[in-house]
């Protein structure tokens, strides 16, 4: 059961005010009134009216003084215009200050309620669209605690339970048993990685990370991400092979994130590499940005693909069924090179491979140096510097 | 350790629960449980413990952080130390952007993520009593 609009009518004739209240009898409305500007706005205050409409000639506080409070006070609020021939263009400098319609005098009675009924759906749809807005935000917001907690509390349950059979059982387990349940926890641990994964893409405001950079050395970042893809490299038969053009500046940025991004490309690079071929790794000083190149002679990406190869979601079809992902490494490694002010591009030839090239902006010397204290353990590699 | 260390842990879950408490008592721990953050502070109120494992996600929320805060300011339990052991590593992470995935909740803490590796947790428990143990004597 809808509760029924309110409207205030702010005029100083009285005969105005009555016959509104008069006309608007019937409609389901509650109504109040008020005789000048100063009155109104103390009942908008207290009537918390839906729509409110405002003489604009009034002695004291003019109409339109009344409509920019009230919109201040709530822009959700649907104020109206009442004016006479004469003012025609006021009525328009109002609604340029927030009114919404205007009702020109003398009006009749089915005028009037028109207007009114128009006002009414405007405050519903204003209402409705800000209820919205902030239920989006809301679950955006929770996203994080809900999936967490409702989605990774269970497996991660079932895990520690799995850890625990697997340490009680050892003494009694064949080695066939044994492999099962390293294979169950290894499906967990795959399905806990994923939820992760959407929680990073989905809630995490990734602009936050540029609160904590700082110098990071580029040598040190492709380092760290190609020791992460190693192991799977190895399985796979992939050799990766670095060429880092020296000497390299470092960039402004967050280590963690930059190896997460990279980490990505050089993982993708070897899930669609052939076994027993090799992915190169490079990194170079062009025109005041660090360019890191990654690139592999696999399957490649037909070309229809690829411009949506860095969206949410995007897995590649070439790739064999048991690559599996979450398809949203791409995506966020494009926000994590976004955040840094860099971007990330693609080639590819389906069946010869493909090269992915990341940009991020160099730190000039004297920008590398300020900071240098804090910095320099971290680049005792780099002896010369950007050029 | 000369005496067998008591344990509290503080989870809503009843089979993560199960799964680590059996660990800790294959180690010789005595390991007592509350399923709720209530009963958790009324307990660690009545009994002394040397440890205590602290959920974060309970009930309608972060309630554990909030138990958290009310050991920190009690004079009696301050000093114990505390093992958070939580899901939710990701947005505590993001909450102290650029620092070690540490929420700096109680002066004596340490975070692990569910779920645990037996060893890890084993580690981590013993190294916590282990230092506090330390922080006793220097202080007699």
């Amino acid at each position: 059961m809808e509760s029924p609009s309110k409207i205030l009518i702010i005029d100083d004739e009285e005969v105005v005010l009555d016959s509104c209240t008069l006309i608007l009898e019937g409609e389901g409305c509650t109504m109040a009134t008020a005789t000048n500007g100063v009155l109104g706005l103390k009942q908008v205050e207290e009537f918390h009216p839906d729509l409110v409409f405002v003489d604009l000639k009034m002695p004291g506080m003019s109409g339109m003084e009344v409509i920019q409070h009230v919109h201040a006070y709530d822009p959700s609020i649907v104020s109206i215009v009442i004016t006479g021939y004469a003012t025609l263009s006021s009525a328009v400098e109002a609604m340029q200050k927030g009114a919404y319609d205007f009702v020109p005098k003398p009006f009749t009675p089915e005028e009037f309620r028109l207007v009114t009924r128009r006002g009414v759906e405007r405050r519903k749809l204003v209402l409705e669209a800000a209820a919205l807005r902030r239920e989006r935000e809301v679950l955006r917001e929770n996203f994080a605690a809900i999936v967490s907690h409702e989605l990774k509390s269970p497996l991660a349950a079932t895990q520690q339970n799995l850890f625990l059979l697997t340490a009680e059982l050892s003494a009694v387990l064949t080695e066939d048993q044994k492999t099962r349940l390293d294979r169950l926890k290894s499906r967990i641990d795959d399905l806990l990685k994923m939820i992760q994964t959407w929680l990073r893409a989905f809630t995490v405001d990734i602009q936050k990370i540029k609160e904590g950079f700082r110098p990071t050395s580029v040598p040190s970042v492709i380092t760290k991400a190609i020791e992460s893809v190693q192991p799977f490299a190895q399985r796979k038969d992939i050799e990766i092979v670095t060429a880092i053009g020296a000497p390299l500046s470092s960039v402004s940025g967050d280590e963690g994130t930059l190896v997460e991004a990279l980490v990505n490309v050089v993982g993708n690079a070897v899930k669609y590499s052939f076994a027993g071929s090799q992915v190169l790794v490079s990194a170079r000083h062009q025109d005041g940005h660090v360019m890191i190149s990654v690139s592999d002679s696999g399957a490649g990406i037909p070309r229809e693909e690829l411009p949506f190869i860095f969206g949410d979601f995007y897995r590649g079809r070439t790739g064999q069924a048991e690559e599996a992902g979450a398809g949203l490494g791409l995506a966020i490694t494009r926000r994590i090179l976004e955040a840094h002010g860099g971007t990330i591009s693609a080639e590819s030839t389906p069946g010869k491979g493909s090269t992915f090239v990341m940009t991020l902006p160099a730190l000039r010397m004297d920008e590398e140096t300020r900071p240098a204290q804090e910095a320099s353990l971290q680049r005792t590699t780099q002896v010369g510097g950007a050029t | 350790m000369n005496h067998r260390a008591k344990l509290l842990i503080i989870d809503d879950d009843p089979d993560f629960v199960d799964g680590i408490k059996s660990i800790l008592e294959s180690a010789d721990y005595q390991v007592d449980v509350a399923y709720n953050p209530k009963d958790g502070f009324d307990t660690l109120k009545t009994r002394p413990y040397d440890l205590l494992l602290l959920d974060i996600m309970m009930g309608r929320g972060a309630e554990g952080v909030m138990l958290a805060r009310k050991l920190r300011k009690d004079p009696q339990l301050r000093e114990m130390p505390v093992l958070i052991i939580t899901g939710i590593r990701e947005q505590i992470a993001f909450l102290f952007p650029g620092q070690p995935v540490h929420p700096h909740l109680l002066p004596v803490d340490e975070l692990v993520e569910k779920p645990v590796e037996p060893q890890f947790l084993l580690d981590r428990v013993s190294s916590l009593l282990q230092a506090a143990e330390k922080r006793k004597t220097a202080s007699r």
